[in-house]
């Protein structure tokens, strides 16, 4: 089971007397993951355990059955991009991503090639032969991710992937994080973007002064979330009506027709038996426009487990 | 996996050569290394005037070398006089003395044409010899031999180490670089491996080259006889054995200030520690003093630069080398230093974490 997943067992770090994370326990699946919490919550180090740059002080971590004390195996399978905006000085773009290709062991004919398409790949082959230092922020942002995709790894750990990056470019790299998903790997992803997080995501891991706070695919997140009622909202002819029949009903909390007068906003503890209760009323003659849940997304389900602590939206 | 170790120590080399090579705040290494080879050249380049004037003083005011190697100290100045005559130069100095009394200093210049002798009369008396050989290639050869000891070993070699050493990791640290390095299918020990030899590389390029330089320069002004009887003689030996100190020199501390950039967060402080040590290890009991790099490399200088009567205290004590080992345990002593101080740096190493934060 662990050989495809990323594991966290029981795992706490402290620096000195201050927390990083504490007692995480995490079982990843491949797709793309999103680390979301505010800042200090833990989402870097967690990202640095996974790839050894940091040690546990606890806890036993693992990366497709691999202990991150295995350089020379993890990092076969692990590309990293840092939140970090530095650079080995003096190189181009392209002998940057070439000269770490390197210390792979592949050939140079080999290295050159791997370089040159994950150059293509982030749209960087025009500034290849420029210095990383002349690059603005985003180019800066993409060498790094052709760096760490460069060796075609299986797990690809990003943080804050997304920060400087123009909407075209953004919107380019989220579809080459999909690709990389839907080819059956893992895409670890930090951000402060809530409905970025929102669009990408497979799954989330909500974080918060160190703890995992809540995880695994949004819409089971939400639903666990029980002292906050579902919002659904149901757009229909006849909300006076809706709204005397889904009372009937002891999971339903509260209902009120919207301001335009064309819809029903309902509360509800149990999302299924309201669906369900919804199909027989339907049958009853209520001509039913559309049904969706309004608060069954990241924003949420952040403001419901983390609240006061404001990320970006 | 040998191979592997091989390429990436080679790809780490070439990196790490352009920043350590053409690295603008690494300037200063190059300044230290060349400072004495200016001094030589200086030297040389104006050691034929000197003679020239030498030769000129001595057709003036002749002197006979048997004479001036007769003189005994105690001497009155009027029976130096007798001897050998007047001086080409003379100087008189009046000090204050107890209870209101003078001293009168005088000092002689005469020379053979080969050799300044400088004559140092108190109250009418000879107090001082002085005997400055002029261009002689054995005077030379001690000159470049302290300063070889006492400012190119303890000085300029060990702080170049302190620059380019300490960087090698504490510098990426800084510059928020050396994950890069931690992020590939790469041991610890093989980066380690491949930044200290990159590091060495380039110190003993930079050094040995000043040292090849300093003794050309200092062979410079001696052509003819001199110098074919020097080569032929214990001149190549010497060469070879100033180039090797020098390698082993950057070695030696090379492997001491890799270490303390990977313990220590600020290397002035190690540094300021080795450098008290290093000089205080006249001091120390022989069971410590293998602790220190400059203990072996003291031995294995081909020339001994012995302290001379009118050397400051300071300067006497740290040229005087007490018990030099034998070449063979000198040798096999700073390599198996060296060894030690890199198995403590791997050591470190492996648990070396990216917290830039912290730095």
């Amino acid at each position: 089971m662990s050989e495809g997943r990323i594991i966290f067992d029981n795992v706490s770090r402290f620096y000195g007397e201050v927390l990083g994370v504490n007692r995480v326990t995490l079982s990843i699946p491949p797709g793309i993951t999103s680390l979301v919490g505010p800042n200090g919550s833990g989402k870097t180090t967690l990202m640095n355990l996974m790839s050894g740059l940091v040690r546990p002080t606890q806890g036993k971590i693992e990366v497709l059955g691999i202990r991150p004390t295995q350089p020379e195996r993890l990092f076969r399978v692990l590309g990293y991009s840092t939140q970090f905006d530095s650079y080995v000085r003096g190189l181009t773009g392209f002998q940057f991503v070439y000269s770490f290709l390197r210390l792979f062991g592949y050939s140079s004919k080999q290295c050159r090639e791997l370089a040159t398409k994950a150059i293509d790949l982030v749209r960087m082959g025009d500034a290849a032969d420029r210095k990383v230092a002349g690059y603005s922020k985003g180019m800066r942002q993409r060498i790094k991710l052709a760096q760490a995709i460069s060796h075609d790894p299986k797990v690809l750990v990003l943080d804050e992937p997304l920060n400087g990056l123009d909407p075209l470019v953004r919107a380019e790299t989220i579809s080459l994080f999909r690709e990389f998903a839907a080819q059956g790997r893992h895409v670890i992803v930090s951000s402060h973007v809530l409905h970025e997080v929102d669009l990408i995501s497979d799954q989330v891991i909500l974080l918060s002064n160190g703890y995992v706070v809540a995880e695994g695919k949004i819409h089971g997140v939400r639903s666990e979330i029980e002292e906050h009622p579902m919002q659904i909202l149901v757009r229909c002819d006849r909300p006076g009506a809706l709204a005397s029949q889904v009372f009937a009903e002891d999971h339903v909390v509260e209902a009120k027709v919207v301001d335009d007068g064309a819809g029903l906003l309902v509360k509800t503890r149990d999302p299924d038996r309201f669906y369900r209760a919804l199909n027989r009323i339907v049958m009853g003659g209520i001509r039913i426009e559309g049904v969706a849940p309004t608060d069954d997304n990241v924003n949420s389900v952040y403001d419901y487990l983390i609240g006061n602590e404001e990320p970006t939206r | 996996m040998i191979r592997l170790w091989l390429v990436q120590i080679t790809s780490i080399l070439r990196m790490e050569m352009r920043k350590t090579f053409f690295a603008r705040r690494g300037l200063w290494v190059y300044l230290l290394a060349l400072a004495p080879v200016v001094l030589f050249a200086a030297h040389s380049a104006t050691a034929p005037r000197r003679q020239a004037r030498l030769a000129r003083f001595a057709a003036e005011h002749p002197v006979s070398k048997w004479a001036l190697l007769m003189l005994r100290l105690d001497m009155t100045r009027e029976q130096v006089l007798k001897k050998l005559g007047p001086p080409y130069a003379a100087q008189t100095q009046i000090y204050g003395g107890h209870r209101g009394q003078t001293v009168r200093h005088d000092r002689y210049y005469y020379t053979d044409g080969e050799v300044e002798q400088i004559l140092t009369f108190v109250d009418e008396r000879l107090t001082r010899i002085n005997r400055v050989e002029a261009e002689s290639l054995s005077n030379d050869s001690t000159i470049l031999a302290t300063i070889f000891q006492f400012y190119y070993l303890r000085l300029a070699v060990f702080f170049g180490c302190v620059g380019i050493f300490t960087n090698l990791f504490r510098g990426e640290m800084v510059d928020k670089s050396l994950h890069f390095y931690l992020l590939t299918p790469m041991r610890r020990e093989v980066l380690l491996i491949g930044k200290f030899l990159a590091g060495l590389i380039a110190t003993v390029v930079i050094f040995t080259s000043g040292t090849a330089l300093q003794l050309l320069a200092m062979l410079w002004q001696f052509r003819g006889p001199a110098l074919t009887e020097y080569l032929h003689g214990p001149g190549w030996g010497h060469i070879e054995a100033y180039l090797g100190v020098t390698a082993l020199a950057c070695a030696g501390y090379g492997s001491v200030f890799l270490a303390a950039g990977l313990i220590w967060r600020n290397p002035i402080i190690p540094a300021a520690v080795v450098l008290i040590w290093e000089s205080a290890n006249v001091f120390v009991p022989l069971a410590l003093k293998k602790l220190s790099v400059i203990y072996y490399l003291q031995s294995l200088c081909p020339v001994v630069a012995e302290p001379e009567n009118d050397m400051s205290l300071p300067l006497r004590l740290l040229l005087s080398a007490t018990e030099p080992p034998a070449v063979g345990f000198a040798l096999s002593g700073i390599l198996a230093l060296i060894l030690i101080l890199l198995v403590i740096a791997a050591l470190r190493a492996r648990k070396l974490e990216i917290n830039y934060s912290a730095e």
